[in-house]
């Protein structure tokens, strides 16, 4: 298998991908019906309010954020429908993959969509598109009216990307790393960014024939107190090893964490960092969006609360000038969601985006102490994955995870040190508990340290991580922070 | 491998393909200190996985997690799987979001159970009561003889009761 002195931060060439393809095309029968000619012919035939690409541009231009659900069933009608009953809600759509399908188990999705068709109900989490292939996906973006991009979570994503594009979803999500280390148990990471070249090559390969395929890698990782640093650095990393295949468009995401002045902080940095460091590569034609992610841990069982946490990330995202958010449910803590739950958390942000897009650009010193963290912890971990990789941040990135320099909380992949260990402070920010192998630098630690000190002296224990544990349950039990319950 | 003198012994693990794992490794955090040993199989475990590491550590009971929706496919004929391999009387625990979408609990439990499983858990079940249930069932499948899984905890006492 692919070692890692194999792996280069270089342009796939021509050759290279095209036997790559012939592989690639026949790992499942649809794959067969993959014509990369048809597929340019028909996205050129879009009109343009089908094209993710013009969406966020707009978006951008206008300073207004689009709001996109998280949606996905077995059936190709039932999906359809449900997309058509979310479309006067939002601005863009959704695919969300089953997981089968995001781990190439093609027979399990085939047997998923069996049986819901049996059972009359869908029993898969997501639409399989690469089992529905071409005519499938198809159909489903001919009966839509907005642009529909593919949400997944596949270490190897090569098949449904050359399907789903050649059909015409117009943005892909996913990443060499982003789609590994939080959606992979013994995937090894050289092999999961190898195969994201090839996706990233083949979105390339439609600019070069004129076609904007938008790439957004995904954002908030494991969901679960996630420093805001460590995302970024990972957004940088994908974003690059994309820019290098020759991807154009590209929306780099967040998770909210749950303190809004570090979350404002976070995404207005990560724009800043991202030009930063693709403008240092040489890189500078390329159109650089935000997507903000609602909450991605533990949600409230209670419908009104789980709302209020939507509605903290809607202003928050509002707040923080996204291009885009992507929304969660009133059902999150019991898992899919019903039309009628996905409609009503739209409906919710799009109040709290209302009311919040007239008012002033929100600007405190604590927002701007916490930009220069970030930027700080950003730039001292890249500097070291630069030098790892010896330039080559492909390489650097493989490294930095084995050695533990890069390191994603909460993660289930092998290839993750686990180490990096997460807290809130006393107002909820997300801080450094224990720093692993990442080579923070000792002021930033400092910072932390102290943060924490804040919190336990006002809790009166030390911070430990049964702290830990009762912050990833405080959103789900009513609370930001996981304070001790008086007994 | 799992400590043999243990008093309870569990396989833990996540079922299927799903890939969450905050909350597996916060279960694992809350067991352990409360003296049940746990042999975590973490992520993406399948029902053999699932039976083979409890054959191998004598485990008394198996707890499966499901949080994505497809609990329901990935769990069918597991009690089956479990006699045909010849653990047929394990405690089997299972606990999350079993199925697609917000239904009926008392509906999804009985589904559960007609599967075979001893215990069906919500996603917000406190882990103290799960602690405390897995004890109590472990406990009540054990014969009443010294010969049994002779525990740790127990030993100390017994001596503490000789030298009276």
């Amino acid at each position: 298998m692919l070692d890692t002195t194999d792996l280069t931060n270089t342009k796939l060439d021509r050759a290279t991908y095209e036997t790559e393809r012939e592989t690639v095309l026949g790992t499942w029968s649809t794959g067969q019906n993959v014509d990369f000619k048809a597929g340019v012919a028909l996205q050129s035939a879009l009109p343009e309010e089908k094209r993710f690409s013009v969406s966020l541009a707009n978006a951008d231009a206008e300073g207004r954020s689009l709001l996109q659900p998280r949606a996905g069933v077995a059936l190709l009608r039932e999906h359809t429908d449900l997309l058509n009953g979310l479309s006067p809600y939002c601005d863009v759509l959704p695919t969300t993959v089953d997981a089968y399908t995001r781990h190439n188990r093609y027979e399990e999705a085939q047997k998923g969509i069996d049986k819901s068709r049996a059972a009359g109900t869908s029993l898969l989490n997501g639409f399989p598109p690469v089992n529905h292939g071409i005519d499938g996906c198809r159909q489903l973006v001919e009966d839509l009216s907005k642009p529909v991009q593919v949400r997944h979570g596949t270490p190897d994503a090569r098949l449904m990307a050359e399907i789903t594009l050649a059909a015409g979803f117009t943005s892909y999500e996913g990443g060499g790393i982003s789609y590994n280390i939080p959606y992979a148990k013994k995937v090894p990471l050289a092999q999961s960014i190898r195969h994201w070249q090839y996706c990233d090559r083949l979105v390339g390969l439609y600019e070069e024939e004129g076609i904007r395929i938008n790439r957004e890698p995904f954002g908030p990782l494991t969901g679960t107190l996630v420093p805001p640093f460590v995302s970024h650095v990972v957004a940088i990393l994908e974003g690059l090893l994309a820019l290098e295949q020759g991807v154009k468009c590209i929306t780099l995401g967040y998770g909210q964490a749950g303190n809004m002045a570090q979350d404002i902080a976070a995404l207005r940095s990560l724009r800043k960092l991202a030009h930063h460091y693709f403008l240092a590569a040489g890189y500078e034609d390329y159109v650089l969006t935000t997507v903000f992610h609602q909450w991605m841990g533990g949600f409230p069982e209670d419908e009104a609360k789980a709302t209020a946490v939507i509605c903290l990330g809607a202003m928050t995202a509002k707040f923080a000038r996204a291009t885009k958010i992507i929304v969660k449910t009133p059902h999150e803590a019991s898992g899919i969601p019903t039309l009628e739950a996905n409609q009503a958390g739209l409906q919710a942000t799009r109040q709290m985006v209302n009311m919040i897009s007239d008012q002033n650009r929100m600007e405190t010193p604590e927002i701007a102490e916490e930009v220069e963290i970030i930027e700080a912890e950003v730039h001292a971990v890249m500097r070291k994955i630069l030098k790892l990789g010896n330039g080559d941040i492909a390489r650097g990135a493989v490294l930095a995870f084995e050695s533990g320099v890069m390191d994603v909380p909460f993660a289930p992949a092998a290839a993750n040190a686990g180490k990096l260990t997460p807290v809130r402070d006393n107002y909820g920010a997300i801080r450094v508990f224990d720093q692993g192998e990442v080579p923070l630098p000792k002021d930033v630690v400092a910072f932390h340290q102290e943060k924490i000190r804040e919190r336990s002296k006002a809790e009166g224990r030390e911070a430990s991580f049964s702290m830990v544990v009762d912050d990833v349950n405080a959103i789900s039990s009513s609370k930001l922070i996981g304070r001790p319950t008086a007994s | 491998m799992l400590n043999e003198l243990a008093e309870f012994k569990v396989v833990l693990g996540v079922i299927g393909a799903d890939c969450h794992a905050v909350g597996n490794k916060i279960i694992a955090s809350v067991l352990g200190p409360k003296g049940i040993e746990v042999e975590n199989l973490g992520v993406m475990v399948s029902q053999d996985e699932f039976i083979t590491a409890a054959i191998e550590n004598g485990a008394d009971a198996i707890l499966v997690s499901s949080i994505y929706g497809h609990g329901e496919i990935d769990c069918q004929d597991f009690r089956t799987r479990c006699i045909q391999r010849g653990i047929g009387d394990i405690i089997l625990y299972v606990g999350g979001n079993l199925v697609i979408g917000k239904r009926d609990f008392a509906s999804v439990e009985a589904q559960f159970k007609e599967m075979g499983f001893d215990r069906v858990f919500k996603p917000s079940v406190s882990l103290d009561e799960v602690a405390t249930l897995l004890k109590d069932d472990i406990r009540a499948k054990r014969p009443a003889s010294y010969g049994h899984n002779s525990s740790a905890a127990w030993v100390p006492s017994l001596h503490y009761t000789l030298a009276q």
